[in-house]
């Protein structure tokens, strides 16, 4: 491996850490307020192309650590989207069998995606009538196939798995403090698992416990794959509300719309979650331009426009506008 | 604290755990997810599909005596046999099931409180993809009691007469007419709202956040004192196709002891598809759903 010529022996060597962090990339047209400098942590820059690489990478490392994992013996695990790529490609590479649990909602591209890294397929109907404070339909049956086969299945479980919030605690918090010398006052992020901010807002409030952590989420009904609003979180046992400074609600619909100036004003092609976080950051910063001149704020851009070209076509519509001759 | 008013009708998972060797109590998963019993159950149950198997495959109607006799036989089950019910979805099929197995006069029905989430988080308890060997029985059902069941003509005669409770179990918006199905439901209506007098107590009030039912004085709190059920009128449960109101039937007759309750399983999609029956739309009668987690 030479990160000078970025040659490396294979692709794990690319997963991130202090040393190899993902860019950070300062707003500049669209900046939210004058003298605060806003910078978008690119994580579609990541391996795998996405946030999740992190939490996958420790989910694997953790199992494979404790022997749980071989050719024999692969995962099951509830996910829709980047989790069960990362790990599906991850799995793949290393041999393991990988089995994902996908609501049968979950459109056709993301379950192509999953069988294109490998992944074996469980579609489940989950949308009946959900209940509130019911686990997700996905969530029960790879709990069931761990639970009834567990010598041919190990589950990560990224709802609960405390590996989850580690791998930020352990790369992502470490990485935005050294890229920003230390002078971060604002940490921006949205909320699936939890994981990210309250495993990157633990490393930072230790650092700093002056640093604002402002969780970003949809409003009710939203439309933003990946993210759940505060009232969604039952699914996962990671949250802790006490540590996060402020909770800003955003419209859904914004996200698309957002991801597009990013795109257009800024050059980064963000996917609808970064355009919700940094629609929720805009609306902070912008209230009290004064209060936070100096400050220094890093915006977590979860991943990419690509695999969400259909979500952005249906929440814009002008985009398939004129596409015939 | 007052106990339910039957309390044999409702067994723990401990107590399933420690009786799922016994030859005479039969396990039977029935989930709304038909892939669920597949991919892991409890060691010895027998999983009914209630898509191909708890309906009647050309007329929309319930099992025939003939075919039920024929599934619950090939099941091995006898008709002096303790059958425990269990599923997914806080054991919405498993109370349909119930509601069929005493339609057709079996006398030993239990459900398994909690369902099979419960059983799924509580490590002690196994799961198994090994198939269950099943030695079939002669299984003679009962005439169907009629009375746990009300048609359409009987839903018509009592909105005009008035005179018994009509509990509708679906979601606020289903019941105010905003919906006609939850999102994604190949089942559905001609029309969205709710039968003339019904009162709106979502099914999903009568759990807790483990799945299993609320207490019989929170129970009573929410029927009698909220919803305004009558308990010396006659009641009938609807939903959508039959399923979550059986899970109220249970409540309301094994629960809270209720003398005449019947489950409407044409429901909704029957409902609001007639030609000129009166539908009411709006608040009216509701009553906001009480979550089954804080």
């Amino acid at each position: 491996m030479d990160r000078d010529t970025r040659v490396y022996d294979d692709i794990f060597q690319l997963l991130p850490s202090e040393e190899n962090p993902t860019p950070l990339v300062r707003i500049n047209a669209l900046a939210p307020a004058a003298g605060f400098d806003l910078f978008a942590k690119l994580e579609w820059m990541n391996p795998f192309g996405s946030v999740k690489d992190r939490a996958a990478s420790f989910l694997i490392r953790s199992l494979e650590a404790q022997g749980k994992l071989s050719g024999e013996r692969g995962m099951v695990e509830p996910t829709s989207g980047n989790t069960g790529l990362s790990l599906a490609v991850m799995a793949s590479a290393k041999g393991y069998p990988m089995r994902a649990v996908v609501p049968d909602k979950v459109p056709l591209t993301k379950k192509a995606l999953l069988k294109m890294a490998g992944a074996e397929l469980d579609v489940i109907n989950d949308n009946l009538c959900p209940a509130p404070g019911l686990g997700e339909g996905s969530i029960a049956i790879a709990k069931t196939h761990a639970k009834a086969q567990p010598d041919r299945y190990a589950m990560p479980n990224q709802y609960e798995n405390t590996e989850n919030t580690r791998a930020h605690e352990e790369t992502t918090g470490p990485e935005i403090w050294r890229q920003t010398g230390g002078k971060i006052t604002h940490f921006f992020a949205s909320l699936g698992t939890a994981g990210t901010i309250v495993g990157t807002g633990r490393y930072l409030k230790r650092k700093n416990p002056d640093i604002k952590l402002i969780v970003v989420v949809p409003d009710e009904g939203h439309d933003v794959p990946g993210l759940r609003t505060p009232a969604e979180l039952a699914t996962t046992n990671l949250f802790e509300e006490d540590l996060v400074d402020e909770i800003v609600e955003v419209e859904g619909e914004l996200a698309f719309r957002t991801a597009l100036e990013l795109i257009r004003k800024e050059g980064l092609l963000a996917g609808p979650s970064s355009g919700l976080i940094f629609e929720g950051a805009r609306r902070v910063l912008s209230r009290d331009p004064d209060a936070v001149r100096g400050g220094v704020g890093v915006a977590l851009f979860c991943d990419d426009a690509f695999k969400y070209v259909d979500s952005f076509i249906k929440h814009v519509p002008e985009l398939a506008e004129d596409t015939a001759p | 604290m007052t106990d339910y008013a039957n309390t044999d009708v409702l067994v723990t998972t401990d107590w399933v755990k420690q009786h799922m060797d016994d030859a005479s109590i039969k396990l039977v998963e029935v989930d709304v997810d038909t892939k669920a019993y597949d991919a892991g159950h409890i060691p010895g149950s027998v999983g009914f599909n209630w898509e191909t198997e708890l309906q009647d495959q050309v007329s929309r109607d319930i099992l025939s005596k003939e075919d039920f006799e024929r599934l619950i036989g090939g099941a091995g089950i006898a008709p002096g046999d303790t059958v425990v019910l269990y599923g997914d979805h806080n054991n919405w099929f498993a109370a349909y099931a119930f509601w069929l197995f005493k339609l057709y006069g079996h006398e030993d029905v239990r459900m398994m409180n909690g369902g099979r989430q419960k059983w799924l988080d509580e490590d002690d308890k196994p799961l198994t993809v090994d198939p269950t060997p099943l030695t079939p029985k002669a299984y003679e059902a009962k005439d169907a009691d009629l009375s746990l069941r009300a048609r359409v003509m009987d839903v018509l005669k009592i909105v005009e007469a008035g005179d018994h409770n009509l509990v509708d179990v679906r979601s606020t918006d289903e019941f105010t007419g905003k919906v006609i199905a939850p999102p994604g439901m190949s089942e559905t209506a001609q029309r969205g709202g709710h039968i003339p007098g019904a009162a709106s107590v979502p099914w999903a009030s009568a759990v807790q956040s483990d799945g299993t039912f609320k207490s019989a004085d929170d129970l009573r709190a929410i029927y009698f004192d909220g919803a305004g059920v009558d308990a010396g009128k006659p009641t009938v449960a609807y939903c959508r196709i039959g399923e979550r109101s059986s899970h109220t039937w249970f409540v309301l007759k094994y629960l809270l002891g209720l003398e005449n309750v019947r489950n409407y399983d044409g429901s909704w999609t029957e409902y609001g598809s007639m030609v000129g029956v009166p539908i009411e739309r709006g608040t009216a009668h509701a009553r906001k759903a009480e979550p089954a987690t804080a």
